[in-house]
């Protein structure tokens, strides 16, 4: 079973995703902060990360580096009620965009889209 | 001074090069290739842009800048080694009538090799913009376990029309790496990945010519190299280019790499099947600036395309699929201002081009110049799309344009599985 890792600071979105994305068959693990987000990937070692943007007490694109430092390969989907920040480009290392909405088919296809990206390549994480 | 003629032997073949070697260099932690054909009137900038980068930022290591050349008759060779560096430097050349910037690199590959290095970085003879950054950017991810730096700088939406409707949507869902500038031309390599290289596992004169890029991007990623994008900030300003005229040769050299690849690769894009973003090295270096403007004759890029419809309709019958030749001719027979080409249309026309270049074997040229007026519709199409667009909404509409071109994968598949052995 897959395992996912939210990170967003608004309650009601993480028992969303948490209800929805169980429903699909992943097992969820929601955290609220981004403070010592890289740690608690490494103890948890989920297959897949949801990052909010806009923390609250952290910048998500800034947290999407320092996990690409760390971890290569992992699939990150980066996801905000904004569409604008897609157009950062640092935005470009995550492996989808998705805004925010009641509807989670596009999240949820990210999410199989980011599992079965094949990639063969060795070392960094 | 060292002047010697000298003989790199690498498989399967061999080229003689001309050296001229200074300070007699015989070692070397990192190298700054510039590739050049006559090159004597802008090569001056990168190679003393490289020095100081070398300086500032790699000072504790050896160093020397090697210009690898196709004996340029302009003075090419005086204006690099009569540029002032501290960074010693070495010329190197083809012999007399042998052309082409993969053959210079394979020169510069051999020599890397020689000297040992750790690290290759490759910019062009005719860059306006590099600062000593770039070479910091393109190098610094070598000595972090990345094998392979590709760059990546803010361009203008009608700079890079290959790239942006063929080289990065075709790599992406072939390769399922997202390369956003595979034909770039500066790039960071590691040693590692100059042996493979030296190797030439899939060579031909188009990769010894200008596919030598992509080649080397998407041999990077089938051997399974950590790969980067270094965020050079600064635009790309070289010799402006028109999309619709200044295609030349580069086009077939391109797309004959990448054509010829998929058949030496398959194993490794047969098992893709969605991609995967590349890590991004240097934000917050230096300042963002705008491109300068590229201009487009959009006139020009719709007659050469209507004059394909009569040209070459009997060979694109041919290699399209009747379903995808009927869409074509659907497509060119809207008025004119109202134009579009869709993406989707533009992926099932490469793919079945794809599947041509294997099948019709004795007709690859006239394929490849069959595919250029196409090629011209799709860019116009494009141009006619994006031209309200800022820069950041018309890199959304490639992003969106990627996305089909992944989408569409499985038709690929099931024609290329369809013909049994298709590379044979």
């Amino acid at each position: 079973m897959p395992k996912i890792l939210v990170v967003d600071d608004e309650e009601p979105i993480r028992l969303l995703y948490k209800e929805e994305l169980t429903d699909e068959g992943y097992e969820v693990v929601s955290i609220a902060s981004g403070q010592g987000l890289v740690e608690r990937i490494e103890q948890e070692g989920p297959d897949l990360v949801i990052l909010d943007i806009k923390l609250a007490d952290a910048d998500g694109l800034a947290l999407l580096q320092e996990i690409r430092n760390r971890y290569y390969d992992l699939p990150v989907i980066l996801c905000s009620a904004y569409e604008v920040f897609k157009r950062d480009v640092k935005a470009i290392a995550a492996d989808a965009y998705v805004v925010k909405s009641s509807d989670l088919t596009p999240l949820k296809k990210a999410i199989r889209r980011a599992l079965e990206g094949k990639s063969g390549e060795r070392g960094k994480g | 001074m060292a002047l010697r003629f000298s003989t790199c032997c690498v498989k399967n073949k061999a080229m003689a090069s001309y050296e001229e070697n200074p300070s007699q260099i015989t070692q070397a932690d990192v190298v700054v290739g510039i590739p050049s054909y006559n090159e004597a009137t802008t090569i001056a900038y990168p190679t003393t842009q490289a020095g100081l980068g070398l300086l500032q930022y790699f000072g504790d290591k050896t160093a020397v800048i090697i210009n690898c050349d196709n004996n340029s008759s302009d003075g090419t060779k005086e204006a690099f080694l009569q540029t002032p560096t501290e960074v010693p430097k070495i010329y190197l050349s083809t012999p007399p009538g042998v052309r082409g910037k993969g053959n210079n690199l394979m020169n510069l590959f051999a020599k890397v090799d020689a000297l040992g290095a750790q690290a290759c970085i490759i910019v062009d003879a005719d860059l306006k913009s590099i600062t000593p950054r770039w070479v910091r950017s393109l190098g610094e991810p070598l000595f972090m376990d990345f094998g392979f730096v590709a760059p990546l700088y803010v361009r203008h939406k009608y700079d890079g029309t290959i790239t942006n409707n063929i080289a990065y949507p075709l790599l992406r869902s072939l390769y399922g790496r997202r390369v956003r500038q595979p034909i770039g031309g500066d790039f960071g390599l590691s040693g590692e990945l100059v042996r493979i290289y030296l190797e030439r596992e899939f060579w031909n004169e188009e990769i010894a010519q200008f596919g030598i890029d992509i080649w080397m991007t998407t041999q990077a990623i089938a051997h399974g190299i950590p790969i980067c994008q270094a965020y050079l900030g600064r635009p790309k300003i070289h010799r402006p280019k028109d999309p619709g005229a200044d295609l030349g040769p580069m086009f077939s050299q391109v797309m004959g790499t990448i054509f010829g690849m998929m058949a030496s690769c398959e194993p490794c894009w047969r098992s893709v099947k969605w991609s995967k973003p590349t890590a991004v090295f240097g934000f917050g270096l230096g300042e963002i600036e705008q491109p300068p403007p590229v201009e487009v004759n959009a006139d020009g890029l719709y007659r050469r395309f209507s004059e394909g419809i009569t040209q070459f309709r009997g060979v694109w019958q041919r290699v399209l699929a009747p379903e995808v030749f009927a869409k074509l001719i659907e497509a060119a027979e809207i008025e004119r201002a109202y134009f579009d080409f869709p993406s989707q249309l533009w992926a099932h026309i490469l793919f079945d081009y794809a599947m041509g270049y294997h099948t019709l074997d004795g007709e690859r040229e006239t394929l490849l110049r069959s595919l250029i007026p196409l090629y011209f519709g799709k860019v116009y199409s494009f141009v006619l799309r994006t031209e309200r667009m800022s820069l950041q909404e018309a890199e959304e509409y490639i992003e969106e344009q990627c996305m089909v071109f992944e989408e569409t994968r499985p038709y690929l598949d099931e024609r290329w599985g369809s013909t049994g052995d298709a590379d044979a």
